[in-house]
């Protein structure tokens, strides 16, 4: 009989990654990567397009098993312990994917009653998240009509309306003109010690005004994991490892 | 099964603003409708025979259109991340999808009841193939919904998952004709896959549990193969 899973110290790593590899076929998307992220701080994927940054989150997330190593979210496994997992994270995928043909107010209620929020409390916490991320005026608008800066708040409103633990966020920059990327940062960066905050980014500038630490991926391969106060120069850094 | 509740809420919801619904709808009920409205004018016959037929084929070729979006559509638009990275099991993400096809063919068949009030409010009717053909009816739906679902799972393209669950249902219904090719045993399995067989006998009002079974079964076997699906990943 297999053991309950044990949950981690409140000091402890709240993401614990350990020897995962994702395989399609014969090629490893990701090739044993071991990572700890510690709670409340932001934490940046940094890698090219195809190093294995989505590959990684997704297989955080729950969307995709790994084919070997453990994952584990707050003590609790990926797989085997998934939906305790899953309830403590807020994702973000790149592609911003919404219901269009909903009312915004209807799908942030939507994913908060997916994510085991009653009724009360999801229009409670739909009205809490529409002042964080600055919909308060564009609740009753539909989806499809919306900006692909309000697309994204909206994304990130979902990702935040159950109040998870862990917000994990998949090139959050992608696609946003100039005053939404600083917007954004400045959001991330006022997530920080609240939340714990894991984004992936293939823009060295994105990661370095972001993360506390940085973690470099190249192919599928974890090369370096630095905190940001203790790398001067991320640049130098990222050209001797790739 | 609160999972389920809202899922199922929120399939209901895309499924009846969908104009393909309507569209469907409205071909079904029409066709139907003239069917009926002429067999009864020539025949003067209180059966309704002739329509269960034809509602038969009419399912075959009209469900696939209305469940190719399930599955198909979440994975064009990259919805279906968001509904599998949530803390609900893939199984109620695929019953909330059968169930809202479902609710809505339930919806034609019941509108389609008019044609029997009509039949006993000026005709003395035999009622029992009339319950065995909408029993037949409700559980073909129940199959061919749950092949449509599996269909679009394994696609993100729609037209592809309505023509490989058109193709899997026309074999389905044709299964019977292979068993002149097939030797003995064998030969009965493939005559018992035969969607038309197990059809007939519930129209000319007899119910066998054989039948009933034949159709529950494979729909589950349906709907646990596009679980599979949805879980591999």
């Amino acid at each position: 009989m297999s053991q309950p899973p044990r949950p981690a110290p409140i000091d402890g790593p709240i993401v614990s990654i350990e020897g995962v590899s994702k395989l399609y076929g014969s090629v490893a998307a990701v090739s044993d990567v071991t990572l700890e992220v510690r709670r409340g701080e932001v934490l940046g994927l940094l890698g090219p397009n195809g190093s294995g940054k989505t590959t990684l989150l997704r297989m955080l997330t729950g969307y995709l098993s790994p084919t070997s190593g453990r994952l584990s979210v707050d003590g609790h496994d990926t797989e085997r312990d998934r939906m305790a997992a899953r309830r403590r994270i807020g994702y973000v995928p790149e592609s911003l994917p919404l219901y269009s043909h909903m009312r915004v107010s209807e799908f942030l209620r939507f994913m908060a009653r997916l994510r085991g929020l009653d009724a009360a409390a999801s229009d409670a916490a739909v009205a809490e998240v529409a002042l964080q991320v600055g919909l308060g005026d564009r609740l009753a608008a539909p989806i499809r009509t919306l900006s692909r800066g309000y697309r994204q708040r909206v994304a990130i409103g979902q990702a935040l309306v159950h109040r998870p633990d862990i917000l994990v966020l998949d090139e959050p920059t992608n696609g946003l003109d100039p005053r939404q990327i600083i917007e954004t940062r400045n959001f991330i960066r006022g997530l920080a010690g609240q939340r714990t905050v894991i984004m992936s980014s293939h823009i060295l500038g994105e990661v370095e005004k972001v993360a506390d630490r940085v973690a470099i991926l190249l192919q599928g391969r974890l090369l370096s994991v630095q905190s940001l106060a203790d790398t001067p120069d991320l640049e130098a850094l990222f050209l001797s490892l790739t | 099964m609160r999972a389920l509740r809202v899922l199922l809420r929120k399939e209901l919801h895309a499924t009846f603003t969908s104009p393909i619904a309507y569209a469907v709808a409205a071909v079904f009920l029409l066709v139907t409708g003239y069917t009926f409205s002429l067999t009864l004018f020539f025949t003067k016959v209180a059966n309704l025979t002739y329509i269960f037929h034809q509602m038969y084929v009419l399912l075959i070729l009209l469900v696939p259109v209305l469940t190719m979006r399930a599955f198909a559509e979440e994975r064009r638009a990259d919805t279906l991340e968001l509904l599998l990275t949530a803390p609900v099991g893939e199984v109620w993400i695929v019953l909330a999808k059968f169930l809202a096809a479902l609710v809505l063919v339930t919806c034609l068949l019941a509108a389609s009841g008019a044609y029997a009030v009509i039949l006993g409010l000026y005709g003395q009717p035999d009622w029992t193939p009339i319950y065995g053909g909408y029993l037949a009816l409700f559980l073909l739906s129940c199959l061919l919904v749950a092949i449509g679902t599996l269909a679009s799972s394994l696609t993100e393209n729609q037209v592809v998952a309505a023509t490989c669950s058109l193709g899997a249902c026309l074999m389905l219904w044709f299964a019977d004709s292979a068993s002149y090719m097939v030797p003995a045993p064998l030969d009965a399995l493939v005559i018992g896959l035969s969607l038309i067989g197990h059809f007939t006998t519930f129209v000319s009002g007899s119910l066998f549990m054989s039948d009933a079974g034949y159709y529950l079964t494979l729909t589950m076997l349906a709907l646990f193969l596009t679980t599979r699906v949805v879980t591999d990943r």
